[in-house]
């Protein structure tokens, strides 16, 4: 599914990502955690071929991301503000995107009912613009849009954060239940040990952009972590 | 102290701006245009006497410039309404602190009138007061002279600043202006009502009478307090500050554009981002304005000969959209491009919508600008000659172009006149596209003739079209390389 080889990163000659090989299998949940600096988002941005890798690639089914369009048809994806047009309302940019994905107004619509709930009723028809939403709102926003194309594969950098509590739970069985139902591959940082270990079978930690453990969840694995972080 | 204080902290936020030596070139470049302005305003000042005296048998200058008051005060005030940025200090940080409301909103009022640029007119007026008025009346009327005009332009900014505050410059407000001024303009024209008589007569009071001066002063006065009036109204910030919106969002139509598939969603998410944002919206009123540019140059035979130039106008008003906005044709979307780059849009697909709007903005510019027909065959071959060589050339050029400006731009924030995301850059990729064409008509014009020159780019133009797919292609290969550049670059905020 997705291939990472001797992937390397370097800005003016310091190497913030150095990741030799990584596999990560078709219906994988796959957490990554580490403190800020560890090269979570750039390891994100480089298989979203956002960056350019100083040294090796990143492949999906087979094909390298680098300057190709053919990975964007099965990748759902949601990094930060940047992910989101925000001079639209958010109908409309669910529209554009589901557009891209040659979904039909009908499509949109349905999903968009199921979606009701995690948005708790306040997105849908208020008529305001992306800009205009508190930063937990736009977060949703942008979850939702990620998944809108049936992606196979789903990359989140810290879906957790600025989420309200009930919003937290709803998106964890959210992401539980894509999982069991789609075997949708899953790609999730976040700085929340708790959340990642009950979303992700696999937990990576980097740190200073090298992969420094690579774990099976277990009931022990939240306490290794714990443990692993504490100063 | 406080008003020191207040100067002061507004001095470092300016040079405190993320970006501001990053712009210095771009900043001394307008310095030099703003210089060039001013030795232009100073020599009209010079001459002014000279001009104004041949212009009518019985009034003398000074009446002739009394009757332009009005005028002056009206097209200013409109000027001044669509282009002048509201002072939104930042009230917030300072209202918590023991300091006096009303100190604030004074200087919140106050600090526009302290602006150089109010009084680049003085430039002209000063020279035209010592040389005529002092030479027709006395020394006491031609400083009466002067500061009667000092007051039109602080009655001005007050006005602007409160019909702004007041009624927000959108669209209806920028038609209702136009109408109200070209309603001026034809009353005079059909001799129903002067207003330059008018003015003539008004200022002749308040600048021969000695208690003249209080007229305009309490005018000034009334529009100051109107101002303090209105916040008195709107106490709290949110209610004044910023922006001027409701929470509902007109949501456009443009359903006859999802016929086109990916290419229709994104031109109609471009024009979403032209329609509601300031700076593109104001880049629209701009262009307005600039397809009248034809009317200064066809109409004078001081042009007539010199191909070269009148090419370029024809160029530039039958393009005029394209250049304006296309300068910026990647940038404007810096703000969402990592999600145009990992969603299901191919490169190719992205390139081909902004070459399809960019094609759109020349054939809407070329049917407005069909009315110059009138001035002549001569007019009809260069603006077909022009529109082909855009949409066949510069359209190519431009998309090439634009992947080389990798600065941010930060919609949500900039206003009118805002040069935020102009870079030395910039300027290099349109004055090839703008001056190249020029110089090749001038040139072959001046060597064989006009004819000749217009079928040379109505050729490079039809080859530009029948060869678009290759073009296209070499656009596309050069943005996947910039495309890192690029990504990077519009992540990094100001």
């Amino acid at each position: 599914m997705i291939q990472v080889t001797n992937l390397q990163k370097a800005y003016n000659g310091v190497t913030v990502l150095n990741i030799q090989g990584l596999k990560i299998p078709q219906g994988e949940s796959f957490g990554l955690v580490g403190n800020n600096g560890a090269g979570k988002t750039t390891f994100f941005r480089l298989i979203l071929d956002l960056i350019e890798p100083s040294n090796g690639e990143v492949q999906i089914d087979d094909h390298t991301v680098m300057r190709n369009d053919e990975w964007k048809k099965t990748t759902g994806s949601f990094l930060d503000e940047g992910f989101l047009i925000d001079f639209l309302i958010p109908e409309e940019y669910f529209n554009f995107v589901g557009k891209l994905y040659h979904k039909t107004d009908g499509d949109i619509t349905e999903f968009l009912e199921t979606m009701k709930d995690f948005f708790n009723g306040e997105v849908l028809g208020s008529k305001k613009l992306i800009r205009d939403f508190s930063k937990g709102n736009q977060k949703k926003i942008g979850i939702v849009a990620a998944l809108l194309g049936d992606p196979k594969i789903l990359i989140l950098d810290e879906p957790f954060t600025a989420l309200d509590p009930s919003s937290q739970i709803r998106l964890k069985r959210f992401l539980n239940d894509l999982q069991l139902k789609f075997n949708m591959t899953m790609l999730i940082s976040s700085h929340d040990l708790n959340h990642v270990t009950e979303v992700c079978k696999r937990i990576v930690v980097l740190e200073k952009g090298l992969i420094v453990k690579d774990l099976q969840t277990n009931a022990d694995t939240l306490k290794e972590l714990e443990a692993y972080f504490a100063v | 102290m406080l008003i020191k204080d207040l100067l002061s902290h507004e001095w470092k936020k300016s040079i405190r701006a993320k970006g501001f030596y990053k712009n210095l070139a771009v900043n001394i470049l307008l310095g030099f245009v703003g210089l060039y302005f001013a030795t232009i305003l100073l020599l009209l000042g010079f001459k002014l006497d000279e001009i104004l005296e041949k212009a009518h048998k019985t009034l003398n200058p000074m009446e002739l410039f009394n009757g332009a008051m009005l005028y002056i005060l009206l097209i200013g005030l409109a000027f001044r309404f669509f282009m002048q940025q509201l002072n939104t200090f930042n009230l917030p940080p300072y209202q918590v602190l023991p300091i006096k409301r009303s100190s604030l909103i004074n200087f919140l009022l106050l600090k526009p009138l302290f602006s150089p640029v109010n009084y680049i007119l003085l430039l002209m007026v000063i020279p035209f007061a010592v040389q005529s008025v002092v030479g027709y009346y006395s020394a006491a009327v031609a400083v009466r002279f002067v500061l009667s005009f000092v007051l039109l332009v602080w009655f001005n900014s007050f006005t602007a600043a409160f019909l702004k505050r007041k009624y927000g410059s959108g669209l209806f407000s920028f038609l209702i202006v136009i109408a109200v001024l070209a309603c001026i303009a034809a009353l005079e024209y059909f001799k129903v009502f002067s207003l330059f008589d008018m003015s003539r007569a008004l200022y002749g009071f308040i600048v021969l009478k000695t208690i003249g001066l209080l007229l305009p002063l309490s005018a000034v006065a009334l529009a100051f307090f109107l101002n303090k009036w209105f916040f008195a109204q709107n106490y709290y910030p949110e209610r004044f500050n910023v922006k001027l919106k409701g929470d509902k969002v007109r949501t456009t139509q443009l359903s006859f554009l999802n016929r086109f598939g990916i290419i229709g969603e994104l031109i109609s998410v471009e024009i979403k981002l032209i329609l509601r944002h300031k700076r593109t919206k104001s880049i629209l009123y701009m262009s307005g304005f600039f397809l009248l540019y034809g009317l200064m140059f066809y109409t004078q035979p001081v042009y007539a000969k010199s191909n070269g130039m009148l090419f370029f106008v024809a160029m530039f008003i039958t393009g005029l959209l394209m250049f304006m906005y296309g300068q910026w044709t990647i940038s404007w979307d810096s703000s969402h491009f990592d999600s145009l780059m990992t969603r299901n849009i191919p490169i190719r697909t992205y390139l081909n919508a902004n070459y399809y709007l960019l094609v759109a903005f020349n054939l809407i510019c070329f049917v407005l600008t069909t009315p110059y027909f009138y001035f002549g065959m001569k007019i009809v071959y260069m603006h077909v000659a022009a529109f082909i060589f855009n949409i066949g050339v510069n359209v190519f050029l431009l998309l090439f172009l634009a992947t080389f400006n990798t600065k941010r731009i930060d919609l949500s924030k900039a206003q009118v006149m805002n040069y935020q995301g102009t870079t030395f850059k910039s300027f290099l990729i349109v004055l090839p596209i703008m001056f190249i064409p020029m110089i090749i008509v001038a040139a072959l014009s001046a060597l064989t003739s006009m004819t000749v020159a217009l079928w040379t780019l109505t050729f490079l133009g039809i080859a530009g079209i029948v060869f678009r797919k290759y073009l296209i292609t070499v656009c596309v290969n050069q943005f996947n390389r910039r495309k890192y550049k690029l990504a990077e670059g519009f992540r990094e905020g100001e």
